[in-house]
Parts: structure tokens; sequence; C-alpha cells
């Protein structure tokens, strides 16, 4: 049974023995100190991709959903989808007819290995043709101006709506907007800028222009090329529904016997979560594996040091049991000052932590220019903070175990004699 | 007669040294009644400290029964004997054993801390305890701010603090000039009086005269168990 009384009296005799002892103590406590700022910076740096990865599907849109010949996130049979037929505008534009449940149904046409040029620059990008609804989808934001529209179709103008990185890289101290850029060889006027969509490894997507639909079948045609449908479902809530109802007319619209596996695939930005899920436990892997070291290391450490302790102090532990102290009181006094002595390491360990993650993305943000990275937090969260606490006392009760053990197993007549 | 506090019949203590088997206690008998006031004595070597840590319940027999308070203490497990050594055992050490990084006050405290007095109640007795020995202008000094004498007061305010069955002092004086260590046996003496009762371990023929009831060991005997004929008178 433990007592209160001495609870208290383990806490004053664990801070007076660190007191006592302070700088080896302090030196005592490197490697949990490491160990700890490795586990916030781990922490810190999955919780940064985790905002990262958030914000770039909230911009590229979570109620989307694109039917395309391919399965973005590549799983599945690669001949397989190859061997499938083209999608074709005709097949687009039939599921924009009966499909009740979406707010928008957008064709697309993408050629990947594009440029555009202005003056002698010149950049490579993707080239995308597509309705003027595109401007109605969160992907299809705009930063300046605005996304072509239906009159600008119809009247078969060359207007082009260009990606963040095309504008900032071709008009970093001037408008776009009214310029003219050519995309292969043809001039088109720039009536929009899309916002910062991309983040970390999607930046890919800020490199894309968007043309009409007309306009890219006289630059490249739509011949040997198989369209990609967006449909925007309004809102997440609905995108079962949406998925259903479209699943059923495109196996329709391309005669899929019933009981046959579809030859298209529906992507969603949910397909790209397996890639972040990778990063993240690549991440912990590496990480866990550099903080169990340092732990390991450290807990060597506090071991060594929690002996000494024993044996400096065998007389005390002599005179404490001669007085009635049980085991387990002893037993509690030392682990008490090696989880004490770990948490020290912790505390020191937390501004140095904070140090590195603040200097971090202030080189990311300021010196490096990396815009996604504003998106992280400059702080260390709280529930770090309390699990890099945990870890640190846990760690502390097992390295002290062994000494703490024996500290109590001591013969009282034994413990007396030494000096 | 009351029950007396420590009966102890053919106490056998065998160590092993290497190969050797040595007899520390060879089959000792004794009664001590309450407030009775002993001194235990005989040449090192004698098992008299044997026969002290035995009767102090910090080892246990090789054979024998040892009743103490007419409870079997010969076979009790660790922490039993260390809940009997805090409630009914106050000890008295030559080289004083107080915790060099605690005041006065709080090295009396701790043997109430091991039975889990609430804290108010602790200040109040371990303050009681000091003012008995005439240390109650010294309770916030650490050890190493206090004399020899001083010490061993606080050593003996701590053995009073629980109000122990008997007090266990193994030669207290040992450290001490002998102004101060006859300062301490007066307050033995007077501990005595006020209905303690005293073990002395010594090997000293002057503390040794202090005592009421000589018991002599030599080589794990009891050789002699007289009334001493100088005792002062009670």
């Amino acid at each position: 049974m433990l007592r209160w009384p001495e609870l208290q009296e383990s806490f004053r005799i664990a801070t007076s023995s660190l007191r006592v002892n302070l700088l080896r103590s302090i030196l005592t406590t490197a490697g949990v100190v490491v160990g700890v700022v490795l586990v916030v910076l781990m922490g810190w740096t999955i919780n940064g991709l985790d905002a990262v990865w958030e914000q770039t599907i909230s911009i590229i849109g979570k109620d989307m959903m694109y039917i395309d010949k391919w399965n973005w996130a590549g799983g599945g049979n690669w001949r397989k989808m190859e061997a499938r037929k083209d999608i074709s505008l005709d097949q687009a534009l039939v599921l924009q007819q009966r499909m009740e449940s979406a707010e928008e149904i957008i064709p697309l046409i993408r050629k990947w290995g594009g440029s555009v040029s202005l003056g002698n620059t010149s950049l490579r990008c993707s080239v995308t043709g597509t309705t003027a609804a595109y401007g109605n989808t969160s992907a299809g934001t705009t930063l300046a101006g605005r996304f072509f529209n239906d009159i600008e179709e119809r009247s078969a103008d060359n207007v082009v709506v260009i990606g963040y990185n095309i504008n900032k890289n071709l008009f970093p101290s001037q408008s776009a907007i009214g310029q003219s850029i050519k995309i292969a060889g043809i001039p088109y006027r720039i009536v929009g800028v899309i916002e910062k969509r991309g983040f970390l490894f999607m930046d890919f997507v800020d490199n894309e222009v968007f043309i009409p639909l007309h306009a890219f079948r006289g630059a490249y045609g739509f011949v040997g090329r198989s369209f990609s449908v967006g449909i925007k479902a309004g809102s997440e809530r609905l995108l079962d529904i949406v998925r259903d109802e479209a699943t059923g007319h495109m196996r329709s619209i391309r005669n899929t016997p019933p009981g046959d596996e579809s030859d298209f695939s529906i992507n969603e930005m949910k397909a790209f979560d397996q890639q972040a899920k990778n990063i993240r436990v690549g991440i912990w892997v590496v990480g866990m594996g550099l903080t169990l070291l340092a732990f390991i290391v450290g807990s060597i450490g506090i071991m060594n040091i929690m002996y000494v302790s024993v044996t400096e102090r065998t007389k005390e532990i002599g005179v404490r049991k001669a007085i009635g102290a049980r085991r387990s009181s002893i037993l509690l006094q030392f682990l008490i000052e090696s989880a004490l002595l770990c948490l020290t390491g912790a505390v020191i360990a937390f501004p140095i932590a904070q140090l590195l993650v603040g200097s971090a993305r202030f080189l990311a943000v300021s010196v490096f220019e990396m815009d996604w990275a504003s998106v992280v937090s400059p702080i260390i969260p709280l529930d770090l903070l309390g699990i890099a606490v945990g870890v640190s006392i846990v760690v502390g009760l097992l390295a002290g175990l062994l000494p703490a053990l024996k500290a109590s197993g001591l013969d009282p007549v034994e413990a007396l004699r030494s000096e | 007669m009351s029950q007396p506090i420590i009966e102890i019949a053919n106490l056998v203590k065998r160590y092993e040294m290497g190969d050797e088997e040595v007899f520390a206690l060879q089959g000792v008998t004794l009664t001590i009644a309450r407030n009775e006031y002993v001194a235990l004595m005989g040449p090192s070597g004698s098992g008299k400290s044997t026969l002290m840590n035995m009767l102090g319940c910090l080892d246990t027999p090789t054979s024998g029964t040892y009743l103490f308070t007419g409870e079997n203490v010969s076979d009790m497990d660790d922490d039993d004997l260390a809940e009997i050594r805090n409630r009914e055992i106050g000890f008295v050490f030559q080289t004083f054993n107080l915790l060099p990084r605690a005041t006065a006050l709080q090295n009396v405290e701790l043997p109430l801390v091991y039975s889990g007095m609430p804290r108010a109640e602790r200040l109040q007795r371990a303050t009681q305890a000091l003012e008995r020995v005439g240390l109650s202008d010294r309770m916030d000094h650490k050890p190493n701010e206090l004399s020899g004498g001083q010490r061993q007061r606080v050593a003996i305010a701590r053995a009073l603090v629980t109000s122990p069955s008997i007090i266990l002092a193994d030669e207290p004086t040992g450290n001490l000039d002998s102004k101060t260590g006859q300062d301490i046996m007066r307050l033995f003496g007077e501990l005595w009086r006020g209905g303690n009762t005293v073990i002395l371990v010594t090997h000293e023929e002057d503390i040794a005269r202090h005592a009421r009831r000589i018991i002599r060991l030599r080589d794990g005997r009891i050789e002699s168990d007289e009334v001493n004929p100088h005792a002062p008178v009670a």
C-alpha cells in the first residue's frame, strides 16, 4: 500500500538530490534531451505535413471526382487500363445531359508536355482544354481576372487562364491580365490567373494553363486522347450518391455488359491520401528509429547514474530501512528520482525543439520562399509536449527500475555497515 | 509481571564465509521486561552486534525463536520487520546516521513519514521530541551545522518520536568526547526513568555501568547476566 506522506518524501528527496548533483543530472539527461527533441520534431513534421496536405486537397476540391481512363492513385492493372477505350467528348456530353445529382459536369482534355512562351521565355506546362464550368469549381478559383466564360467559348476566342507558377515566372512584376502569350505557336489573351493550389509533391498542378475546348482541338486535336470528366458534387456528403449515379450512366454510355468490370476509373482526392500516408509512415519510421536510439542511449546513461546514486547512498538506504522504510518506499524513492531526471531532460529539450521548429519554418517561408510552409504551425503543439513528457517519464521509470530494485533489496545490516 | 518485551530462546545465527561456517550466535536465551535498562557487552567477535541486529529486527535468526511483545518475528518477511522497526524500535547509532541534507526536524520526522502520519501531526510530534532532548532552538539546522553531541541528541529524538517499545543504542558515545558522552548517558537515564526500555550495546565498562543489568557475551554465548551493583538509583 502506498502512503501519501511517503510519496511526498520521495519527491522531496528526489528534487533535493537532483539539485545537489545539478551538473551531473543535466549531463546525464543529454540522451533524453535528444530523444525528446526528436519526438517533438517528428510530431511537428507530421502535423505540418497533414496541414499542408489538408490545404492541398481542400483547394483542389474535396467535393470533386474525375471519371478517367486511368486510376490516378496508380492501383490496378496498368495493361488493362491502357487497353480501355478512350473516353470521348461525346460520352462526356451525354453524361452531362443525364446526370441529375451533380452541380457541374466538366469535360477536360489534357496535354502534359506542352509549353507556353512570352517573347523569348518559354515554360513547360500542361495544357488543359475545358469548359467555362471549370471556373465554378474550387480548383478553378482565380487570384486575378476571371475564368473564361460561355461567350468566349462559343465565339471561339483564344483566351487562356494560367496557373499560379506560370504567372509567377512569366509576370513576376506586372499584371498578366490582358497580356498575350503563345501556346503551340498561337497567341492567347490571358483573362485570369488561378490561385495557388499545389503544395509539396502536388506542386505540378500550378504549372497548368486552361484554354477552351475548341482552342485545344485547334492546337492539338482530340484524336488519340482520352477525356476526363470532372464532376462537382457540390458537397462531400453527396459524393456517394453522385459516384453511384455517374457509374451507372457511364456504364450504360460505354455499353458495359452487366456483371463486367467498369472500363473507367472514378478518381477522388482521397486517392492521393495513400501517398500522403506513405510519406507520413516514412517520417514516422525514420523518426521513431532515431528517437528509440536516442532514448536507449539516454536510458543507459540514466541507469548508470542511478546505480551510482544507489551506491553513494547505500548508508542512507540502510538508515531509512532501519527506521522503518519498506521495500516499496525505497523502490519508489529511486523510481521517482530517475523519472524526475528524465523529466528534467524533457524540460531542457522543449526550448531547443521550439528553437529548431521556429527556425526551420522561418528558413522555409522567409529565406527559401516555400509558400506552402506557411500553413505549418511555428510553435510546438501542446499535445506533442504532453506526449514527450509522458515518454520521458516512462523512459525514466524503465531506466531506473533495476537500480531501484537493487536499492530496495539491500540488506539493512549490510547497508548500515557501508561507508 | 506484565508480558516481557523480548523473549529469545536458543537463538542461533550462522554465516557462511567462503567455505567456512561461522556461528555468530550459538544458542542465546534471554528475556527483557518492560522498562529495563540493559547493557549488552562483549569484545569484538563476541556476537554482540549480531545479537543487536536480531533484537532490532534488522536480521532474522538461523534457528531459535524471537518473540517481540509476544509476536514471533523469527520468520517475518522484510516488510513486516520494517513495520515492527518503525513502530516498536528506536535506533541510536554510534555514527548518528542522520540524513545530511535534511534538517534536524526533517530527520526526526522521518520515521513518522514511513508510518504514514499526516504532516501536521508529524511536525507536532517531532517538535516535541526535539524539545525533550533540549534542541528546540536547533530544529532547522542541518547535521553539519550541529556539534557531535547535538547530532546524537537529534538521533535520540528520532528514536523517541514513534514512542517505541525499546530504544536500542549501539555504542552511542563512541564518537563523542567523554563529557558529551556523559551528557548523552544522562539523557538515556532520564528516558529510562521516564518509563522507556533502553538497551545499550557497548564495550566500555564506564558506559555499561549506567545500566541496571549487564549481559556479557563471549563466543556467541551469554557469559554472564547480572544486576549492575554500581547502577545509579532510579
